[in-house]
C-alpha cells in the first residue's frame, strides 16, 4: 500500500514576525521524509488564519494526507483537518505557539528589537538565532532562501491577522471541548523554544487529548522554536513514527 | 500473542528464563514489579504484545527478573533491588550480548537505569516508561492500589490491580490474568511471597534497601553519569506514575544527554505498551534505530 503523502505548513505572522518563513525553512527535514514518502512543502502567503487555511486547503489531493505544520501551520493543520476530517489522517503540531493557549502572558521579548532593516539578511539571521537553542542550523543556504522569500512577498500587515488568529484558536478550543477533536494529532515541542514554554505545548496536547484518543505529546532536547531544523533526524523519527502506526 | 518458547540460561548460578525472538540489534525489555507480591505478579508476558512485532527488525530480549516469573529466588533471601540489577547484568554478560537497548517499565525502568549507569560497556540507549521507582516525585501506587477488595491469589484480584493501573480497563483481557495466575501458583513464587510479606522481607529489606540507593541513582543522573541515549515515555493517565514524574525524570536526563526525548500517550495508564502497542512499538523502533 502506498504510504499517505505528508504536507508540510510553515509558520510566521506575515508582516511581523521578522524572519521570511516558507516551504525553505523545513530543510533537511523535509528529505527525510521525502525518502520516505511523498513530501509538499506549501507556501502560504495569505494575511489571515482564514485565508491560509484556504491556500492549504486547494493542496490538498483527493486521497488522505498527513499534515505537519509549524508554529502558525499548527493551527491552520489542525483548523483544517477539523474542516475536512476525512481528507487528513494526522495532525502534527510543531513548535505551535499560535495554536496553544496563552492565558493572560507577560509580552515575549525574544523578538522584541530586531535589527533594522527589517527583513534583510542580517535581520533575519539575527531573528533565526534568537530562537533557535543553537545557531548550527542557521547556514548561507536558508538565508539565502529567507532573503528570496522576503522580496518575493509583500511584507505589509494586515490589521486582520490577529482577530483572525483569536477567533481559529477559539474554534479550536471550543471543538476540542465540546464535539472533541475529530483527527489523531501530536504536538511536538523544542524544550529550549524561547517563544512558547514547555507547559504550553503540554497544555495545547491536553486540549487535543480532552476527547481525542489518538493524541500525543513529545519533546525534542536542545531544540528552540526550530525543533525540525535543529534536530532534524529527531524529529523525524519522532513525527514519521506515528504517522508509521496509524498506517498499521 | 503468544510468547516465543522460554529458554534457560545459568546466570550466576541462578536459573534464570528468558524469551528471545528476531534478529539484529539487542533490546532487552525489563518489566516492572517485584517478587514476593500475591495481588498481581509481572512476568515475560507483560511484553507479549511488543517481543514478536518488534523481532521484525530486531533481536528482542526478555528475561524474568530474580524472583519473578520463572526464574530462581534469590540466594541467602538476598531480595534486594541490588540483588535484581546485578542479576540482569550478569544475565546480559552471559548471554555475550553486544551493548543492548535497555527499556524498562516502572520499577524495571529503575533497574535498567541503575544498570546503565554502573555498567556503561552493556548498554547502547535506555527507555524508560511510566517508572515512578525512578522519578524523585511522590508515587502513588500505595494509593491506588492498596488493600485490594478481592482474596489474594484470585482471578478477580488480579483483574482489580491491573484495571485499577490502566486508563481502559478492558485492555485487562482473560490471556493477561491467566499468566499472572499462572506466576502466582509456582511454589517458588509462594516461598517468595512469604519471604515479602509474612517474613516482611519487603518492608524490612527491599524498600529501605530501595530508598537507600535510591538516594544515590537519583544523585547520580543529576550528575550526568547516565550517558547514554534516553527517552521517556509516559501513559498520560496513569494514576499510580503520574505526568509529573516523568516530567521531572526527563527534566534529569536531559539536562545532561542531548539525545533525550520525552513522549506522552493520551488514554493510558501504566502500560502504554500495552494499551497502545503499535504507536509505542513505532516510538521505539524508531529511537532505537537512531542510537
Amino acid at each position: 500500500m502506498l504510504k499517505a503523502p505528508v504536507i508540510f505548513l510553515h509558520g510566521g505572522v506575515p508582516g511581523v514576525t521578522p524572519y521570511c518563513s516558507g516551504a525553505h525553512i523545513w530543510g533537511r527535514a523535509l528529505e527525510l521524509f521525502a525518502a520516505e514518502r511523498k513530501a509538499l512543502a506549501l507556501d502560504l502567503r495569505g494575511p489571515t488564519v482564514e485565508a491560509q487555511i484556504e491556500e492549504a486547503r486547494a493542496a490538498l489531493g483527493g486521497d488522505a494526507v498527513h499534515l505537519v505544520g509549524h508554529d502558525l501551520g499548527g493551527l491552520v493543520a489542525l483548523a483544517l483537518a477539523a474542516e475536512a476530517p476525512q481528507r487528513v489522517r494526522s495532525v502534527s503540531a510543531v513548535a505551535s505557539v499560535a495554536a496553544a493557549p496563552t492565558g493572560d502572558s507577560v509580552v515575549n521579548l525574544t523578538l522584541a528589537h530586531p535589527p533594522p532593516p527589517l527583513w534583510s539578511r542580517r535581520s533575519q539571521a539575527w531573528a533565526l538565532e534568537r530562537v533557535s537553542y543553537s545557531h548550527q542550523h542557521i547556514d548561507a543556504a536558508l538565508l539565502d532562501a529567507c532573503e528570496r522569500a522576503a522580496r518575493a512577498h509583500p511584507t505589509a500587515r494586515s490589521e486582520e491577522f490577529q482577530p483572525s488568529l483569536m477567533a481559529a484558536k477559539a474554534r479550536l478550543y471550543e471543538l476540542c471541548r465540546e464535539r472533541g477533536y475529530p483527527v489523531p494529532a501530536q504536538i511536538v515541542w523544542g524544550t529550549h523554544d524561547p517563544l512558547g514554554s514547555f507547559d504550553q505545548g503540554l497544555w495545547l496536547f491536553r486540549l487535543i487529548a480532552q476527547k481525542q484518543r489518538v493524541a500525543q505529546f513529545h519533546a525534542i532536547n536542545r531544540a528552540g522554536a526550530l525543533p525540525f531544523r535543529e534536530e532534524p533526524e529527531a524529529f523525524h523519527q519522532v513525527v514519521s513514527a506515528f504517522l508509521e502506526a496509524l498506517a498499521a | 500473542m503468544p510468547m516465543p518458547e522460554g529458554r534457560w540460561i545459568d546466570v550466576e548460578g541462578l536459573r534464570t528464563r528468558y524469551y528471545e525472538a528476531g534478529s539484529g540489534e539487542p533490546i532487552v525489555m525489563v518489566y516492572g514489579g517485584n517478587f514476593g507480591t500475591s495481588d498481581s505478579a509481572s512476568s515475560a508476558f507483560t511484553w507479549n504484545l511488543n517481543q514478536r512485532p518488534l523481532a521484525e527488525r530486531f533481536r528482542v530480549i526478555v528475561p524474568d527478573k530474580v524472583g519473578q516469573g520463572y526464574t530462581d529466588n534469590p540466594r541467602n533471601d538476598d531480595y534486594t533491588m541490588r540483588a535484581v540489577v546485578r542479576h540482569l547484568a550478569g544475565f546480559l554478560r552471559a548471554m555475550q550480548l553486544p551493548p543492548a537497548h535497555l527499556v524498562g517499565h516502572s520499577r524495571g525502568g529503575y533497574a535498567c537505569a541503575r544498570l546503565a549507569l554502573e555498567h556503561h560497556d552493556l548498554v547502547r540507549s535506555v527507555t524508560l516508561v511510566n517508572s515512578g521507582t525512578l522519578s524523585p516525585g511522590v508515587g502513588t501506587n500505595e494509593v491506588v492500589l492498596s488493600r485490594p477488595p478481592y482474596p489474594k491469589y484470585t482471578p478477580e484480584c488480579v483483574r482489580w490491580v491491573y484495571q485499577s493501573y490502566s486508563f481502559d480497563p478492558r485492555v485487562v483481557t482473560d490471556e493477561w490474568v491467566k499468566a499472572v495466575l499462572e506466576i502466582l501458583a509456582l511454589p517458588k513464587y509462594r516461598e517468595s511471597v512469604r519471604k515479602i510479606e509474612e517474613e516482611k522481607l519487603g518492608v524490612k529489606l527491599f524498600l529501605p534497601e530501595l530508598a537507600r540507593e535510591k538516594r544515590e541513582t537519583l544523585q547520580w543522573l543529576n550528575e550526568g553519569r547516565l550517558q547514554r541515549p534516553s527517552q521517556v515515555i509516559w501513559g498520560f493517565d496513569d494514576r499510580t506514575a503520574t505526568l509529573e514524574r516523568g516530567i521531572e525524570l526527563f527534566r534529569m536526563i536531559a539536562q545532561h544527554e542531548r539525545r533525550a526525548q520525552f513522549h506522552v500517550i493520551n488514554q493510558s495508564g501504566h502500560f502504554p505498551f500495552r494499551e497502545h502497542p503499535a504507536r509505542f512499538n513505532a516510538l521505539l523502533a524508531r529511537f532505537v534505530s537512531q542510537c
